[in-house]
């Protein structure tokens, strides 16, 4: 790189560090925010639930941010392969090029791995990997995890009411925080420079008997001024494969397809004799037991993997937002590419390896 | 008080379950390389296979992650 280039960086760099987190315990963050708020579960997009369904056992339907954003990774998928679809031509313009780029390092991953059956295992492992990799990475583009709707110092405390009931406690009102923004009205943002715009909620209001929140008035309360709205952001739009139940339908739907292939090609009983076989002594049969808690074992590692990778970068992605606010995310981001398209490789190659071993007939062992 | 046990187990469960994981990952890449040096035509199979068996290695070391996560977040 030119010094030019060089010095500009560095200066980036202490401008963020200055501005961020960092910077603020030294009274001089500009130009940072508070942190984000995060949760394991995913948020509903609007306050009141979707369908309310009278019983105790399923509870309430919602939306939820990550539905919503697989709804998008659909869309992307059907548009981008009606388009290619529309007009094939022999010499392929640029999304055709794309498509088939994509199609023919797949085919060839999966001929290496499944050998004759190949074709046969492509569409699922196909589609599993494309739905994957557009989820992870439409989840790191601007917008995602910071547009939203604020809910409530109301609702806020009642999360954690519900919440603490399940402990058996009392809920702690200085142990609930909240974002305070900037602005009434039905547009509020936390501008650069609102690093110190927290609050908890005892700073602001009390909780009366009759359970309901009062605020405190203007000279109690330091928590928020007038002009500013506390309250706690819950985002519109937040990677698909953040939340637990994505992963865990992608890899019950492998393992059954899995399981499925292995009954239509060896037969029920050819299938099932690999799990419980009287027929090779009493060592098979513990190992037949053992391969049975190996499948299980399977979705559990299936769901944790993608799970887990993609959760984890979306909290590094915050936390580093906060501490080096305008640039620190910059070399994170690159890694959450190469992580998406790896886990989702990753899945789909186990899918089609774990096909191609359930189809294995056992004497081949 | 309360939350201090569960605070202390999500960091046991993130410090000592990322040794097994980067001890793994470090004997993964040196044996890459090892082999890299004995092989160099065979580059681009070597790195395709490490990164394969770096994302398993890795793989464990976010199933502490996770629950250390669980216990901050959820628990």
């Amino acid at each position: 790189m030119s010094r030019p280039v060089i010095i500009v960086v560095l200066i980036g760099i202490i401008v963020s560090i200055l501005g961020g987190a960092i910077g603020n315990a030294f009274g001089l963050g500009f130009l940072g925010s508070p942190i984000a708020h995060i949760q394991l579960p995913a948020e509903p997009v609007f306050p009141e639930p979707f369908l309310e369904t009278g019983s105790g056992l399923i509870g309430d339907i919602t939306i939820t941010n990550t539905m919503v954003a697989s709804w998008i990774t659909i869309v992307i998928l059907a548009v981008v392969t009606f388009t290619v679809n529309r007009k094939i031509r022999e010499v392929p313009g640029r999304i055709q090029g794309l498509a088939e780029v994509t199609f023919e390092f797949f085919l060839g991953l999966a001929k290496n791995i499944a050998g004759n059956n190949a074709r046969r295992f492509f569409p699922l492992a196909m589609t599993i990997f494309l739905f994957i990799i557009v989820n992870n990475w439409i989840g790191i583009l601007p917008g995602f995890g910071t547009i939203g709707w604020v809910e409530s110092p109301e609702k806020v405390v009642h999360h954690a009411e519900v919440k603490a009931e399940k402990d058996h406690g009392h809920v702690n009102l200085e142990t609930v925080h909240l974002q305070v923004f900037e602005g009434t009205g039905p547009i509020v943002l936390l501008p650069p420079g609102s690093i110190n715009n927290h609050m908890t909620v005892s700073e602001g209001y009390v909780l009366e008997d009759d359970g309901h929140l009062r605020e405190l008035d203007t000279e109690n309360r330091h928590g928020f001024n007038e002009g500013q709205t506390p309250g706690l952001l819950i985002p519109y739009l937040r990677s698909a494969n953040s939340d637990l139940n994505t992963p865990l339908a992608l890899a019950l739907v492998a393992m059954v397809t899995i399981h499925w292939w292995a009954f239509s090609t060896l037969g029920v009983f050819g299938h099932l004799g690999k799990f419980i076989n009287f027929k090779q002594g009493p060592i098979m049969f513990v190992v037949g037991i053992l391969e049975i808690i190996g499948e299980l074992a399977r979705i559990v590692s299936f769901t944790f993997r993608l799970f887990g990778n993609i959760f984890a970068g979306e909290m590094l992605l915050i936390v580093m937002a906060f501490l080096l606010p305008v640039i620190g995310i910059i070399p994170f981001l690159g890694m959450e590419v190469f992580v998406g398209f790896m886990q989702a490789t990753v899945f789909a190659v186990l899918t089609l390896l774990f096909g191609s071993m359930a189809v294995a007939s056992h004497d081949e062992h | 008080m309360e939350g201090d046990i569960k605070t202390i187990g999500a960091a046991i469960a993130i410090g000592l379950g990322a040794i097994g994981p980067g001890l793994g990952i470090g004997l993964l890449a040196g044996k890459a390389m090892e082999a890299l040096g004995r092989n160099p035509e065979a580059a681009g199979e070597i790195r395709q296979n490490m990164v394969l068996a770096l994302v398993f290695a890795e793989a464990i070391s976010i199933y502490a992650l996770v629950i250390a996560a669980l216990l901050i977040f959820v628990a």
